[in-house]
């Protein structure tokens, strides 16, 4: 009997194998935790599943978080916005989008911009 | 107070008062032949709690666009509103409107039409929540959105009982309220367990792995389990012990009877609670 129900619970774990999770951030430019030397050109995003953007901030620390886009009005897998020009510190990208089951999801991807790097983008 | 706090404590006291609502109109239409000077109090209770829940729905759907955007500015954001509104999330909050008002509408009056009115209200009210949420998104929504519904009709028939029960051990003679409680019982044992069989099933078809228990979702999923053992031993005293006290007349049977009725009530709200913030928050995947 014991056999019978924990082979029941594998298979049942099998199917489960394939269901949808929350959508994430699969990939991004900048990579999370990452110490950046040369500014990308744009902020790029790469979710596991279309999603509708709904905000995407780029904050200094502390400080006051800056709009990034212009976002996209459908649904989308990956979003390339530009990249503002900023100094050297730790920076956070926030984003939060509706996903396709109704939920909204937030993320942020943490990075921390080069002294060198900053300088290279104003010259 | 950020607004996803807001949004979760909305989202709740909604939970409570929407499984009130639905679980009194099944109160109702399952004992309300029995029921004389608890009958109006009981449907006031139905009434007031659809109302308190559509009061709480709307609410919640307007903080959707400001979850959105993150910040409260978002729920004057129309495009936000918009977009919220034509979600499954914008979806589902219309068709609980709809069953709640068919509720608010329905319950106080004591006519087999209005009561077909009032069930097809909270029937409304628990399909709602087969079109959203992680079941909604998931390959196997055809096992998924049956065991959902079955585990939110059975939530509702029990705590939707508990206060009508109080109403009724208070305001009814000692016979009304022992055939009260020993149906309430008789059928209670038959259906409570469908909670536990049709949420494990959920849990097994929902969580990835056994490691994902660890996860917020996961341990979220087990406060939720280790309420409703305690409640099933609150439950047990209320059938084996309690209510056979009370049929008897036993002294003081009654008062612990209410005290009984009130911690389930209190726990099942902790449950409802946790649900809220597993549901809304976080993912059964890592």
């Amino acid at each position: 009997m014991k056999r019978y129900l924990s082979l029941i619970a594998m298979a049942l774990f099998a199917v489960a194998g394939a269901a949808h999770g929350h959508t994430r951030v699969q990939k991004s430019e900048p990579a999370n935790n990452s110490t950046i030397t040369q500014l990308p050109k744009n902020v790029v995003l790469a979710f596991s599943a279309a999603v509708q953007l709904t905000a995407l901030t780029l904050q200094k620390g502390d400080g006051k978080a800056q709009d990034l886009g212009p976002l996209p009005k459908a649904a989308v897998k990956e979003i390339s916005v530009p990249m503002p020009a900023v100094g050297a510190g730790n920076y956070i990208i926030k984003w939060r989008a509706a996903g396709d089951d109704g939920h909204v999801m937030s993320g942020k991807v943490l990075f921390t911009v080069a002294a060198g790097a900053a300088a290279s983008k104003a010259q | 107070m950020s607004v996803d706090l807001v949004s979760v404590v909305v989202r709740a006291l909604g939970f409570i008062a929407m499984f009130q609502a639905a679980g009194t109109v099944v109160f109702v239409a399952l004992f309300g032949q029995f029921l004389s000077a608890a009958d109006a109090p009981v449907r006031r209770l139905g009434h007031r709690s659809a109302l308190l829940a559509i009061a709480l729905v709307v609410l919640y759907q307007l903080l959707g666009a400001a979850r959105m955007t993150g910040e409260f500015s978002g729920l004057a954001d129309l495009d936000m509103q918009l977009l919220s509104l034509s979600s499954n999330v914008g979806v589902a909050n219309g068709l609980r409107l709809f069953g709640l008002l068919l509720i608010a509408g329905a319950v106080t009056r004591n006519h087999p039409g209005w009561m077909i009115a009032t069930v097809t209200g909270a029937s409304l009210v628990a399909a709602s929540y087969a079109i959203t949420g992680h079941t909604a998104g998931d390959p196997q929504r055809w096992l998924l959105a049956p065991l959902l519904l079955i585990h939110l009709w059975v939530v509702a028939f029990w705590f939707g009982s508990l206060w009508p029960l109080l109403l009724v051990s208070e305001q009814e003679t000692t016979p009304v309220t022992t055939a009260v409680i020993e149906r309430f019982s008789a059928l209670a044992t038959w259906l409570v367990p469908g909670i536990a069989v049709a949420g494990v099933l959920m849990a097994i078809a929902l969580l990835p792995d056994i490691k994902a228990l660890f996860l917020p979702y996961g341990q979220l999923l087990l406060v939720k389990a280790a309420g409703f053992a305690v409640l099933l031993g609150l439950a047990a005293l209320n059938k084996w012990r309690l209510g056979p006290a009370i049929a008897l007349g036993e002294g003081g049977a009654l008062r612990s009877f209410r005290r009984s009725v009130l911690l389930e009530y209190t726990l099942i709200c902790g449950v409802l609670i946790a649900t809220a913030v597993m549901t809304g928050y976080f993912s059964p995947e890592p």
